[in-house]
């Protein structure tokens, strides 16, 4: 039973409090990005996240071509504690109005 | 406080604390703090070829500020429990 | 307990316990624990700098048997970078003396560690 209260966002957090239980996106610093369910987070933004996937992004020059090489390495985590000073954005599942 | 409450409850279980060095280091949780600072014992690097540099090391103090992850154990987590903590932590934090 | 008091972190010995820290800069540092605060700064005495690399000489030890300011200037001496400091730690463990006395470091091979990025 969600009151008008508690499903209204007022301040940028509420968007995440909304978003508990819910696949969310998360992009970190140095190149990470998570995609996972929100279990639990802080005004930190530390958060416990659930079958995440993690994708991370290299960039490398070639010797000969110099050409970018852009590589992505994915993993699957079934349970991640994300400490929140890495995060940079933090997205909600699309909803359809 | 949520998360240093709950880490407390974890005490005594393995957890993979990832670093923002990407040392990754293995180990039972032995003790934690309001900063989360992390002591854990029994401890591995997970790429021990990669990085040989704490081979003789078998307890350690993780400083909270260089943890970008920890591996929970899947019966660490009690989701219903969490989804609590973190309502009421919004409520009362603002 | 908290992961700061002596006792949980084990080192009841203070002044016999041999540590290993790794510096946020991705230095490793083993010397005797003279002592430590909250913020987690150290004292270290005959501490040496272990310096890491994957060429033939692998890996070279620096000898210091001074305490923790004259190791500031050997580091800087070595680093040649004054503006990284020692103060911020981001992993302290004990080391186990006998582990570490079977240790071939001359045969060890690594990459140094990478600086911790915030």
């Amino acid at each position: 039973m969600a009151t008008e209260e508690e499903s209204t966002v007022r301040e940028p957090l509420d968007l995440i409090r909304l978003s508990l239980d819910e696949r969310i996106y998360v992009k970190l610093r140095s190149d990470r990005e998570l995609r996972g369910k929100l279990h639990a987070y802080d005004q930190h933004l530390n958060m416990i996240l659930g079958d995440v996937e993690e994708v991370i992004t290299t960039v490398e020059i070639d010797d000969e071509t110099y050409e970018e090489i852009v590589r992505t390495t994915r993993r699957t985590v079934p349970f991640l504690f994300v400490r929140g000073d890495g995060v940079i954005l933090v997205s909600p599942p699309l909803r359809t109005a | 406080m949520l998360f240093f409450s709950y880490f407390k409850e974890l005490v005594g279980k393995e957890v993979t604390v990832e670093l923002k060095n990407d040392l990754a280091i293995r180990g039972i949780l032995h003790s934690v703090d309001q900063y989360l600072n992390i002591k854990l014992e029994n401890t591995r690097v997970v790429d021990q070829d990669k990085y040989p540099h704490m081979l003789s090391v078998r307890n350690c103090f993780i400083r909270g500020s260089v943890v970008r992850y920890v591996q929970l154990p899947p019966d660490g987590v009690d989701i219903d429990i969490l989804h609590d903590a973190t309502r009421r932590e919004a409520r009362g934090g603002g | 307990m908290d992961p700061t008091s002596k006792y949980s972190m084990g080192f009841v010995f203070i002044g016999t316990e041999t540590i290993s820290v790794i510096t946020n800069d991705g230095r490793h540092i083993v010397g005797i624990l003279k002592g430590f605060d909250q913020a987690t700064n150290i004292i270290l005495d005959e501490s040496h700098e272990r310096v890491y690399s994957t060429k033939n000489r692998g890996y070279f030890d620096c000898h210091s048997t001074f305490s923790v300011f004259k190791l500031i200037i050997l580091v800087f001496w070595i680093a040649v970078d004054s503006n990284s400091g020692i103060q911020i730690r981001s992993v302290v463990g004990e080391l186990d003396e006998e582990l570490d006395a079977n240790l071939d470091l001359s045969k060890l091979r690594a990459h140094p560690l990478k600086p911790v990025i915030h």
